[in-house]
């Protein structure tokens, strides 16, 4: 080679000069393309998961209703006015005969093989609305009852071939129709899917995330506070940041374990109540919020904390009164990311106990409960139509609930970011 | 028995102790010459708040945990108790029940004897409450006072008042380490009386895993509880299959997004990437088990395989590369953008391509970050629960088909705590036998790649 | 508005002519000319932030790695404008190698932090011509003596003024017509900064050298032409005996007798 290859090379060597540099673009375009094509590839999944759900889901937003005119007045059902207040009304309506005057009322109307397929658990939703309104009593109403799952099936084309004709006859008439189901967000959980709701998972979802938060968010904000401000630099605090930032990373099942060992061992009685659930949870969300509440602390400006020394604040005033406030924005970023998380953990509250059937809204934090993502995994078994639509729709309620968790999260962050 | 009133009172016995304090210091104040005390009165008042409320708080949070221990005991040495089952859970439901009556949490009953229960039980509610409520009182009273009693002029109020939450400080910082031990010991303990039943040998390296919860306690048969075959479905579901499809597409997408793709792209992929990564994986579960799993069997098959598996190994895999592929990325995203600039423009001056640059230099010099990232995504798809327990199945084998079912050991642990087995029949302890391998693995690759993060940052500093 | 000194004329191997650089809405540079000939060793001198590194950073287009960043005017190599659409980036770059600032080798060994240009580029048909290149431009970069026992350590274990050279070599490796030199020695102290000097002595004459520096000192140790940049424009350009013994500008005057920052 001579001192000057490239100026005084032949053209051959040109020549080839020329081809290496087509093929390394070649490499570049093709790397280029793999890229795009990996994006693409994740893009994808999540919207054919999405779009899974939604399709799947939206039609759980509705259920299959028979509409049958009762004539209370004359059914003769007689209950004291009293018992309607009390807490067992319930059990009261039922023995006072309301659901063989229901029975009576839609065989007048749709038949002896109609009145067969109305839902069994029909009799509570009449119930709970004359407990909420008594004046029905005097009143002729047409009632919109839950169909059976398996007529709901067979309007739907599948199911029992021998259900058909009755399905056609009766949506004919206008006695069968699909509509919208405001009750499922107000229901609890039930054997059938078209009288199942989520208020009773919804609930004890909030309550379990009340106690989380009630239990996580003070620790983790006071001990961040500790290790940020305070903490010498020794082994123990050593000890303290290698055992958070690896709770972080523990799966959350190990966590479940615990709570069965150590909360269900001391608290038997609370087996799958909220209370335990919670402070199950509060464990696992603990450590995040402890690190992002220190990174945000660690994020405010030296120059706030001088400013407060300077004129004579104690080191606790200084933090409780300048460094916290200023902090704040980006604690609760990360405190919300770490209630989304616990808000769509399953796997710790199934070790717990948290996966019984709950047919009531839990009374308080001790009741028995489900949450949403345990109602997702409960339902997920039954092969029924009916309860793949009702579990995507619950699913999409979930996924409501984080989006706005997360939106809320990324619009304090973005505030957070403006502001320091 | 809720804690709800004794909390309240013990809240207004603290503001009255803080509006006392105030008063005494304000006093304090005015008789000083220079009308200054070593603390503000807010001070005086707080001290005395936080002595009066503090233990009188924790005292009730306490009765409320351990009071229906008593009042159950109280209630079994009533009259009406002598009718009870001796044993069992005939007379846990009674109990229950009649707790559950005398407390209005109930209407009915389905056993007689639980009404009879009611009064005794109602009684001993009562007792038990009046005792609370008064000892809580008390308690809260007597510490209030003594505060009170120690206000002087000269009163350190402020350091009193910052030593107690300096204390607070601590032990919110000790929870950490609590709950680590408290980890580590819960599964010791349980995993020690499982040994007892089965050798750690046999439960290690046996390749046979049938444990029936159902069956007596009496002699076990130690050759059912072989965990082999979990740790192999889950290594072969978690890392294999999962990490075939979360490393390429994750780091692809790291590198594409942070080194070619223009804003607009990153503004609309970043929180998609996000998104995926905030799916909760009971839907990752379900979605699996409803059109992944099909799908696999459908390929399955396709392929000409007998009978291939409606849960299968490649199904649970698939999906939960999907869910570790942002986790990838943004580890990835992190370690190439610790690389410094310098690095990446010391290549493109030389006239070598993005390509090359990314390729010769980022990815080596990025490799420790990108390394120690794929490990925790390890560490987090091994621990991954709900997909596998919802798409994985069931069944123990050690078999290198994917479109076969496997099981690993979230599954297994799922699957042995939550049917009815007591504490004391293996196959409930060996879930926590599982649960150590599990958190020891975790531990081990979290430990070794938050020590490679860190180097690799202090490299780069 | 730039003063030009009397100067010979010679062949430009890079010639500018109204290049201006905006970073966003903020102009870095002003509608800059000058030529840059290879007999001689060209250095930009100004105070910080006065669009040296940027003019210099237009030569290879290194200003593409900034996102914003945007150039207007001519840049020509040997007559071509190195801004063309079609002008291939990559065959430009490898003509116009770059040191930086900072000593940045590769996290790989010495040998093959000089092998990568000729590697990437395909310089050598084998090994033995590899380990040809890689021994004359180490020798060239005055390292060959001190790292021919240690080709295989890493690169980073080097020493700063080490380091430097290594990238020195690094950048000759490609055979480039101009080399770049972006305050080559403001990281390094005054022995390797010395051992820097001499090294773009013996460079001179072999390839166009341009080096931006802060030190005035060093600007009259190693060039033979200086231009004084400031706020964007370029002031002042001729041999660097006349700017440094008789400036015509009262501005390049108060700053090289150190009366402005």
């Amino acid at each position: 080679m001579t001192e000057r290859a490239s100026t005084d090379a032949g053209a051959a060597d040109g020549d080839r000069a020329a081809r290496r540099l087509k093929a390394r673009y070649a490499a570049e375009r093709r790397f280029r393309a793999l890229g795009l094509a990996a994006i693409a590839c994740s893009v994808a999944a999540l919207l054919f998961l999405l779009v899974t759900m939604i399709g799947n889901g939206m039609s759980g937003f509705r259920r299959t209703e028979l509409r049958v005119p009762v004539d209370f007045a004359r059914a003769g059902l007689r209950v004291e006015p009293a018992r309607l207040g009390a807490i067992d009304a319930l059990p009261a309506l039922r023995q006072a005969g309301l659901s063989q005057v229901l029975g009576q009322a839609a065989a007048a109307s749709l038949g002896p093989d109609g009145a067969a397929e109305l839902d069994p658990d029909a009799w509570r939703e009449v119930a709970r609305a004359i407990i909420a309104d008594p004046g029905l009593l005097q009143r002729r109403v047409v009632l919109s009852l839950p169909a059976s799952d398996n007529l709901a099936a067979a309007q739907r084309g599948d199911g029992q071939r021998r259900l058909r004709p009755l399905a056609t006859r009766l949506a004919a008439q206008g006695k069968l129709v699909r509509a919208w189901d405001p009750g499922f967000l107000t229901r609890a959980d039930s054997t059938h899917a078209q009288s199942v709701g989520i208020w009773g998972a919804l609930k004890g979802s909030l309550l379990t995330m009340a106690v989380t938060m009630a239990l996580a968010f003070p620790i983790g904000v006071l001990a961040a506070v500790y290790l940020e401000e305070y903490a010498p630099r020794n082994r123990w605090t050593d000890l303290i940041e290698v055992s958070i930032s690896n709770l972080a990373a523990v799966p959350s099942i190990i966590f479940g374990l615990l709570g069965l060992a150590l909360f269900v061992g001391l608290f038997p009685s609370w087996r799958s109540a909220p209370l335990i659930g919670g402070m199950t949870l509060a464990l696992m969300t603990m450590p995040v919020i402890v690190i992002s509440a220190r990174a945000a602390i660690g994020a405010v400006p030296p120059s706030a904390r001088d400013a407060a020394l300077a004129i004579g604040a104690s080191r606790i005033q200084v933090v409780f009164h300048h460094v916290l406030p200023l902090a704040m924005p980006g604690i609760m970023t990360g405190t919300i990311i770490g209630m989304a998380r616990a808000l769509g953990e399953t796997a710790p509250l199934l070790m717990i106990g948290m996966r019984a059937f709950v047919a009531t809204p839990p009374a308080g934090l001790t009741a028995p409960a489900s949450v949403l993502p345990v109602q997702i995994f409960l339902w997920s078994d039954e092969i029924d139509r009916g309860f793949v639509e009702r579990t995507s729709a619950t699913i999409i309620v979930l996924l409501l609930f984080l989006l706005a968790m997360n939106g809320l999260a990324i619009h304090l962050r973005n505030r957070f970011e403006k502001r320091l | 028995m809720s804690p709800v009133i004794p909390l309240l009172l013990v809240l207004g016995l603290a503001t009255v102790g803080w509006l006392v304090a105030r008063a005494r210091a304000r006093i304090f104040r005015r008789a000083r010459p220079g009308g200054r005390l070593d603390s503000r009165p807010q001070y005086h008042a707080w001290f005395v708040a936080l002595c009066a409320g503090l233990p009188a708080g924790l005292f009730a949070l306490a009765w409320s945990a351990f009071s229906p221990g008593l009042v159950v005991m109280r209630v079994l040495q009533a009259p009406a108790a002598a009718a009870l089952p001796a044993e069992g859970i005939l007379r846990d439901a009674i109990l229950a029940e009649a707790g559950a009556l005398a407390t209005r949490h109930a209407t009915g009953a389905f056993h007689p004897l639980a009404r009879t229960l009611v009064p005794a039980f109602e009684q001993a509610i009562a007792h038990y409450a009046q005792v609370g409520l008064a000892v809580t009182l008390l308690l809260g009273f007597a510490t209030g006072t003594w505060a009170f009693l120690r206000l002087r002029p000269d009163f350190r109020a402020r350091t009193q008042v910052e030593r107690m939450i300096m204390a607070a400080l601590l032990l919110a910082s000790l929870a950490a380490i609590l709950t680590t031990f408290g980890i580590f010991a819960s599964l010791l303990a349980e995993t020690w009386r499982f040994f007892r039943f089965v050798p750690p040998g046999d439960f290690l390296f046996g390749n046979h895993w049938s444990p029936d919860p159902m069956a007596d306690v009496g002699p076990v048969a130690t050759d059912s509880y072989g965990a082999l075959p979990l740790f192999w479905g889950t290594f072969a579901i978690g890392v294999v299959i999962a990490m075939l499809v979360a490393i390429p597409l994750g780091l692809m997408s790291a590198i594409h997004l942070t080194q070619y793709a223009s804003p607009a792209l990153r503004r609309w992929v970043k929180p998609m990437l996000e998104m995926l990564a905030g799916v909760p994986t009971v839907v990752y579960g379900y979605f699996a088990a409803l059109t992944v799993a099909p799908a696999v069997r459908r390929l399955g098959e396709a392929l000409g395989l007998a009978n291939p598996s409606s849960e299968s190994a490649l199904a649970a895999g698939l999906v939960m590369g999907i869910m570790i592929i942002p986790f990838v990325s943004s580890m990835a995203d992190d370690a190439i953008a610790a690389v410094p600039a310098e690095m990446r423009d010391g290549s493109l001056a030389l006239g070598a391509t993005r390509f090359e640059t990314i390729h010769r230099v980022l990815i080596p010099a990025a490799l420790p970050g990108i390394v120690a990232g794929i490990m925790l995504a390890i560490s987090r798809a091994i621990g991954e629960t709900m997909i596998v327990v919802m798409a994985a199945g069931a069944t123990a084998r050690l078999t290198a088909n994917p479109f076969e079912s496997m099981t690993t050991v979230t599954f297994q642990i799922v699957a042995m705590l939550t049917g009815e087995g007591s504490f004391d029949h293996p196959a409930t302890l060996s879930a926590f036998a599982l649960g150590m391998v599990l958190f020891l693995v975790t531990l081990a690759l979290n430990f070794v790649a938050l020590r490679v993060v860190l180097r690799f940052r202090q490299a780069y500093d | 508005m730039t003063t030009y000194h009397e100067l010979d004329p010679v062949e430009a191997k890079i010639a500018a002519r109204d290049v201006s650089v905006f970073y966003g809405d903020q102009q870095a540079l002003d509608r800059v000319s000058i030529d840059i000939g290879t007999e001689y060793v060209t250095a930009f001198i100004g105070p910080s932030g006065c669009g040296k590194s940027t003019l210099l950073r237009t030569f290879n287009r290194m200003n593409d790695t900034i996102a914003n960043a945007r150039v207007e005017g001519e840049v020509r190599l040997d007559g071509v404008d190195i801004y063309r659409s079609d002008l291939d980036v990559v065959q430009l770059r490898a003509r116009v190698g770059m040191v930086f600032q900072k000593p940045n080798p590769f996290p790989k060994s010495i040998y093959e932090n000089v092998a990568y240009g000729p590697r990437i580029h395909g310089l050598a048909v084998n090994r033995t011509e590899l380990d040809a290149i890689v021994e004359r431009s180490l020798r060239r970069a005055g390292l060959w003596d001190e790292v021919k026992d240690r080709l295989s350590d890493s690169g980073t274990a080097l020493s700063g003024g080490q380091q430097q050279r290594l990238c020195i070599a690094r950048a000759i490796a490609v055979d480039p017509e101009v080399i770049l030199m972006d305050e080559p020695c403001s990281a390094l102290d005054p022995i390797a900064t010395a051992r820097i000097e001499e090294l773009i002595g013996e460079l001179k004459g072999r390839y166009a050298i341009v080096i931006v520096t802060h030190s005035m000192q060093q600007a009259a140790r190693v060039s033979q032409r200086t231009a004084f940049f400031h706020l964007g424009r370029m002031v002042e350009y001729g041999k660097t005996s006349d700017i440094f013994t008789n400036p015509r500008e009262e501005r390049t005057k108060d700053y090289i007798t150190g009366r402005y920052g």
